[in-house]
């Protein structure tokens, strides 16, 4: 499972062990101030980072890939 | 008798100026006691004086930590305050976190600092080493944890005494301290080994960390051949919560059907959720469930599939136990419809 979060430092003192930045606690896959295809944009690049820390092979809490 | 110099740290809320729609404010600062701050400031009588109240946003102190840090970092120094009081926030997560890092600041800045808060809230996780006293779940024990509060900031602010957290009554910080007990241990060892077998209560001398360390699943070998199930926390229902899934404090998880559906749209679909400003999720869904760019994906042939359910709960002031138990549950349900791997967004 991996994590998608506004406050990843919480989700990883939790025992969340793959989390990825999202964007603001309101809109945490997106970002609604943007025109739609640039919110929609920001969102595949959270859902694919997400996707890449599925598939990557962790040891303990830890932010998977860039903001 | 010196006049002790009070400082009060609280959110948006407190302060009356407002719920989840002002949860960005920035700092600002007030004199004199605001919101809970008056019943604090008449709990010390004349041993001490509220001088300044600190207010700020949920949202700003958990999104723009430093920012926030550095405003609570010079408050502190131009009141100069002998006792930092934060809270109390309850069960507040996002307050409760912004209340143990003012605790944090306080202590950097040679400060005694106290605050009250539940005991799941997830400050005590930021910073462990704070002064907090138990409180209720919410502000129904209001007078309570402001009478503790004050008890134990007199003490932190005098230089008194202070005893362990069993005796005086604060949240356990993780200090252990040498010191000589009546018997050895191994006395001590073998008379809870059987109180514990036989039943009998008894109290460890170690206290396990609640949060538990969770193994790391391994990774899912081949993204394009798995099926991928979406979990979310941010309580995305559809339109009308037919399971009346509540805004906060819930106990349950629902499962809701997505076969076929390519998007969440505001019209079909909205958010619940009571513990941040909701109306831009309930209008587009998709930003907190990206199930448009996930279909986009499996079109794609970047993931094999979907569930064909999703899973959600209320994360707003749920019970640790609850939350246990709803993980196993929702895993257990999301295995049996044969997940390979699974994304939660936490909101």
């Amino acid at each position: 499972m991996a994590v998608i979060t506004a406050l990843p430092p919480l989700a990883m003192q939790a025992g969340a062990n793959r989390v990825v930045q999202g964007v603001k606690i309101e809109h945490v896959c997106g970002d609604p101030a943007l025109p739609p295809e640039a919110d929609r944009a920001l969102r595949r690049r959270i859902v694919e980072q997400a996707l890449m820390a599925l598939g990557t092979d962790v040891q303990q809490p830890t932010l998977v890939g860039a903001v | 008798m010196t006049v002790l110099r009070v400082a009060h740290y609280i959110n948006q809320f407190f302060a009356g100026l407002g719920g989840e729609e002002s949860a960005n404010r920035p700092p600002e600062r007030r004199d004199g006691p605001v919101g809970p701050g008056r019943a604090l400031a008449g709990l010390f009588k004349d041993e001490g004086r509220l001088v300044s109240t600190l207010v700020c946003g949920d949202n700003f102190f958990a999104e723009r930590t430093e920012a926030a840090r550095e405003a609570v970092q010079a408050w502190l120094q131009d009141v100069s305050p002998d006792l930092v009081v934060a809270g109390p926030a309850f069960a507040a997560g996002r307050y409760g976190v912004a209340c143990a890092e003012v605790c944090r600041i306080a202590a950097e800045a040679g400060r005694a600092a106290v605050t009250g808060l539940h005991r799941e809230n997830p400050g005590l996780l930021i910073y462990r080493k704070a002064y907090a006293v138990p409180t209720a779940d919410s502000a129904v024990g209001m007078a309570q944890a402001l009478g503790a509060m004050v008890g134990l900031g007199r003490k932190l602010a005098t230089g008194a005494a202070l005893g362990p957290a069993e005796v005086e009554g604060y949240l356990p910080r993780g200090v252990r301290r040498p010191g000589l007990r009546e018997r050895p241990g191994a006395e001590r060892a073998v008379e809870m080994l059987a109180a514990k077998l036989h039943g009998r209560p008894f109290r460890t001398e170690l206290p396990v960390d609640a949060y538990e360390v969770v193994p790391p699943a391994s990774a899912v070998p081949d993204l394009r051949a798995a099926r991928i199930g979406v979990v979310t926390t941010g309580a995305i229902v559809p339109a009308g919560n037919p399971d009346h899934l509540k805004r906060c404090s819930e106990t349950r998880w629902a499962r809701y059907e997505i076969r076929e559906v390519e998007t969440l749209t505001g019209e079909r679909f909205e958010c619940v959720h009571g513990g941040f400003y909701n109306a831009m999720a309930s209008q587009n869904p998709n930003l907190v469930l990206p199930l448009d760019v996930l279909r986009d994906l499996q079109r794609e042939g970047a993931i094999g599939g979907l569930v064909d359910f999703y899973c959600t709960t209320t994360g707003n002031d749920q019970r640790l136990v609850d939350c246990k138990r709803n993980g196993r549950e929702i895993a257990a349900a999301l295995r049996a419809a044969g997940v390979n791997g699974a994304l939660l967004v936490a909101t």
